[in-house]
């Protein structure tokens, strides 16, 4: 591919951890695929004319569910975004890839905010606050301080508050980061798009859509009074798998005019139009080899489905061609050859 | 499960859950804090919005302190929604605007909870012309509602009655507080506050403000107006 923008590299390079491995994903290093299907609902054909939302057949996918850090290191009880990475396998090897996150928005509006918000919340030493300063905290009603984990040496957190103490944009995201705990199984969350995409119906209507995946089973988190569990998301979602399909609802929320499209860092109000688009059921965990090697974009779409000019969308597009040749992945269909396939 | 290193960090942490801690954080820091930023209430109802989906499906949740909160006086209450009922069925088909209204006991209040579409003036108008007589009869039997009976002759002072009544609906997105207290206190827009003194603005409003609705609330059908719905399933307008 041709050189990168300047920003994804320093975003690349603000991303590393002390314990980032560069085989790894630069974010979300740490993962797990599945196989199964999706069947669209009897109206997502009114709504959009792609293809997987014309009801016509069941499409195959895989998915990959990844913890947010970049860390080599498995903390499945960490408190921390999850991600759930979906490729829907369309006729003639073409794809498309929706990427979803259990935060509902993001840290920033733009990719030059988000690099000053990395570079705020750059990890620093762990350290558990003073029984003084938690006390004074107490007195002045503030929302405390997490306590480290034992074992955990560097946290972005203190940074990412000192980040949304000057920034109110970022307050949402951090706040609900900062409290977002660990689910009990990757099949247990619900996983947002937090980027708007155009979708065209069959009468022609354009319309700016969210999507997110709703667990069928239902959204539990771990208990954040017990000790965590370093590593159990694969092994649920391997036994879970074999007991029966892991299903997903696929709901996309309708946007309004003076919703903003172009900036995930703000999620539209709640009373918005819904719409069920389709259910995924996963039946099949895949080996890491084959999962770790997949390649998935944002920008890898069909026909009736366009990105916004969402700057972060945008920057998102280089950064995974980016990362997928440092780690030796499938190659970026954005990288010349290809436009749609491969994985 | 955190680290949080030591008996003296442990005792500190778990003061949050400590009732005493509790007791007298209420009586010293609350009213502390009150002082040091005063608050004022954040008036009640749906904030004003031009985008329709706003507009649609909207909340209110009337609560009215009854004047004999004996049983006796609760039993009244009950007298006058079940004599009115025909009025109130009738008053509310026709306003058709309305999702779902219902009327509540509790404790020492009548709730009236509702959903409706469109703005909130006319909704209370629409009431008065519809079942403004069981509006009469109820608010005589509430604190306060003195002034604004008969409803027919005092439509305006009614909609400010019924509006200072109406819940407080707290922000879908939690910091968005900071901005609404900010507004109430008469502070210019844009102040940038401390993320983390976002529970201490909870607590603040809620020392003005005891009651108040959490978000707007769960919709199985966002978007669509009752009239919508009565038209596609095929059961009016």
């Amino acid at each position: 591919m041709d050189a990168p923008p300047k920003i994804v590299e320093q975003l690349l390079r603000a991303l590393e951890l002390p314990d980032s491995d560069p085989n790894l994903r630069p974010v979300h290093a740490i993962g797990i695929g599945a196989t199964g299907a999706f069947v669209a609902s009897r109206i997502a054909r009114d709504y959009c004319v792609a293809e997987h939302f014309s009801g016509e057949r069941e499409i195959k996918v895989t998915v990959r569910f990844s913890n947010g850090s970049g860390s080599a290191v498995q903390r499945d009880g960490w408190s921390d975004v999850r991600g759930m990475a979906t490729r829907f396998h369309l006729a003639n090897e073409a794809a498309t890839d929706l990427i979803a996150m259990t935060l509902s928005e993001f840290f920033a509006p733009t990719p030059e905010a988000f690099l000053d918000f990395l570079t705020v919340a750059k990890p620093e030493p762990a350290r558990v606050l003073s029984p003084l300063r938690k006390f004074l905290d107490l007195l002045q009603l503030l929302q405390p301080m997490p306590n480290p984990y034992r074992g955990q040496t560097y946290s972005p957190v203190p940074g990412a508050i000192r980040y949304a103490d000057e920034n109110t944009g970022a307050q949402l995201a951090v706040m609900h980061a900062a409290n977002i705990g660990a689910p009990v199984s990757y099949a247990r969350a619900t996983y947002h798009a937090v980027h708007a995409f155009a979708i065209r119906a069959p009468d022609g209507v354009r319309r700016w859509v969210r999507f997110s995946w709703r667990p069928v089973a239902g959204v539990l988190n771990t208990d954040p009074t017990k000790a965590p569990i370093d590593n159990y998301l694969k092994q649920d979602l391997c036994d879970r798998l074999a007991r029966g399909p892991a299903r997903f609802t696929l709901m996309m929320t309708v946007g309004e005019p003076g919703d903003d499209p172009n900036d995930s860092s703000r999620p539209w109000p709640l009373p918005r139009l819904r719409v069920v688009m389709g259910e995924l059921s996963l039946k099949h965990v895949i080996e890491d080899e084959v999962t770790e090697k997949l390649s998935f974009n944002p920008w890898r779409l069909v026909e009736g489905i366009e990105p916004s000019n969402d700057p972060v969308l945008q920057t998102r597009r280089d950064a995974y061609c980016v990362s997928s040749q440092r780690r030796g992945g499938a190659p970026c269909p954005f990288s010349g050859s290809s436009t749609h396939g491969g994985q | 499960m955190a680290d949080s290193e030591g008996k003296l960090g442990r005792f500190v942490d778990g003061l949050v859950e400590n009732k005493v801690f509790n007791l007298l954080a209420n009586w010293v820091l609350v009213p502390y804090w009150a002082w040091r930023y005063p608050t004022k209430k954040i008036e009640g109802g749906p904030r004003p919005s031009s985008q329709p989906g706003d507009n649609i499906q909207r909340m209110m949740n009337l609560v009215m302190r009854l004047k004999d909160t004996s049983p006796i006086g609760r039993a009244k209450a009950v007298r006058v929604l079940t004599q009115h009922a025909d009025e109130i069925f009738s008053g509310v088909d026709n306003v058709a605007t309305v999702h779902f209204a219902r009327f509540d006991l509790i404790g020492d209040y009548i709730c009236m909870l509702s959903v409706y579409d469109g703005d909130f003036s006319n909704y209370i108008r629409d009431f008065i012309c519809t079942i403004g007589s069981f509006f009469d009869d109820i608010i005589a039997l509430v604190e306060g509602g003195d002034g604004v009976r008969p409803t027919e002759e005092h439509v305006e002072e009614f909609i400010d009655w019924v509006h200072a009544r109406d819940l407080f609906q707290a922000p879908d997105f939690a910091t968005d507080l900071f901005a609404l207290n900010d507004a109430a206190r008469g502070v210019p827009p844009g102040k940038v506050h401390a993320l983390r003194t976002l529970p201490r603005e909870l607590i603040l409003q809620l020392r003005v403000n005891p009651n108040l609705s959490l978000g707007g609330g769960y919709r199985a059908y966002p978007g669509v107006t009752s009239a919508q719905i009565r038209q596609k399933m095929g059961i009016g307008w």
